[in-house]
């Protein structure tokens, strides 16, 4: 009696060892796959690419100098210094405008289009030339930042884009 | 005599049917993360062809064929220079698969206007650059770019950049 016990007892512990086996075996597997490295969702090359490329953009501004027309970071410089164009407009009015228009055109930002919202924000060490915003903010975001020097002084440029 | 030798028969069943029953589990278990990780490959594969793309529009832009280079006044970056990537298209043969995509389109965002493909006859009066016409049936990546070109003006040439988007499309792997 006492040895059929024994092997009883011995047949237990082997199937409890099989049991443990096999679930460490599938919980290791389970964490494996659960801790995928996960795709970056949030990808800001284009928010970059876009400062870059705005910055590059001939307004239709004249500066009173010259016979140039003026890029958007000549522009920044000439509102930041309170200047005029060539026709006597505020260049900080065509700076808001054209920016408006290159974002408008560039990202369709509403509540029916992935994009919920954009900020906008153009300042110097001292003061804040030029803020846009539109639409709602969230927590999901792209974002690129352009720093440049303008006579000394340094400019950033942020642009952060919602969804 | 006999019934020890029944016993231990009975013993040898039991492990055989044990030993079946633990390499089928085992034989499940391994089918299911096989056909998971299978699964991933194909995944990975597709995520791989898509980071290849973004990286590639993101580099294109500074590539020689279409960089503005010096032309603009200074070193720029992420500019394309339009007029060089219209003599590239009269000459797009040679590059049909050095970047191994199926289309490049450079289109032109801002300031907004009708499409029209760019030809050598109404250059620079369109904003849609075909580079490539295959087929597209794959997944397309853009980026910013600022389009320049020299303008002229009473026989003034000047700078004139503008934004655009380049656009390059890859054909979907099976």
């Amino acid at each position: 009696m006492k040895k059929r016990n024994k092997l009883g007892q011995e047949e237990l512990v082997g199937f409890g060892m099989i049991v443990i086996l096999v679930s460490v075996i599938l919980v290791v597997f389970l964490w494996l796959s659960i801790n995928k490295p996960v795709k970056d969702s949030v990808e800001s090359y284009e928010v970059e690419s876009f400062i870059q490329a705005i910055l590059q953009y001939n307004t239709d501004c004249i500066a009173e100098n010259n016979q140039e027309y003026l890029s958007i970071q000549d522009m920044i410089s000439i509102c930041y210094n309170g200047e005029r164009c060539s026709d006597d407009r505020d260049s900080c009015n065509v700076l808001n405008s054209t920016l408006k228009g290159i974002i408008k055109e560039s990202w369709s930002v509403g509540e029916d289009t992935p994009a919920k919202g954009y900020n906008l924000d153009i300042l110097s060490d001292i003061q804040e030339i030029l803020v846009l915003n539109q639409g709602s903010r969230t927590n999901n975001y792209k974002a690129g930042t352009q720093i440049f020097d303008m006579s000394g002084r340094e400019i950033k440029l942020s642009f952060k884009v919602y969804y | 005599m006999v019934r020890t030798n029944k016993k231990g028969q009975l013993k040898l069943q039991q492990m055989i049917f044990m030993i079946v029953a633990v390499t089928l589990l085992f034989s499940i278990v391994g089918l299911f993360f096989v056909s998971l990780a299978l699964s991933g490959i194909k995944e990975d594969a597709i995520m791989l062809e898509e980071k290849n793309a973004m990286l590639l529009v993101t580099k294109l832009a500074n590539s020689p064929e279409f960089s503005c280079g010096d032309s603009f006044g200074g070193t720029r970056i992420n500019c394309l220079d339009l007029d060089k990537a219209m003599a590239l298209k009269e000459n797009i043969a040679k590059y049909s698969n050095f970047w191994g995509v199926s289309t490049i389109e450079i289109r032109k965002i801002y300031p907004a206007e009708r499409e029209t493909i760019c030809e050598n006859s109404n250059y620079p009066d369109c904003n849609v650059l075909k580079l490539f016409s295959k087929e597209q049936n794959g997944f397309s990546i853009s980026n910013f770019v600022a389009l320049c070109r020299k303008e002229s003006n009473n026989g003034q040439i000047y700078d004139k950049c503008e934004l655009g988007k380049i656009i390059v499309s890859y054909e979907k792997k099976k």
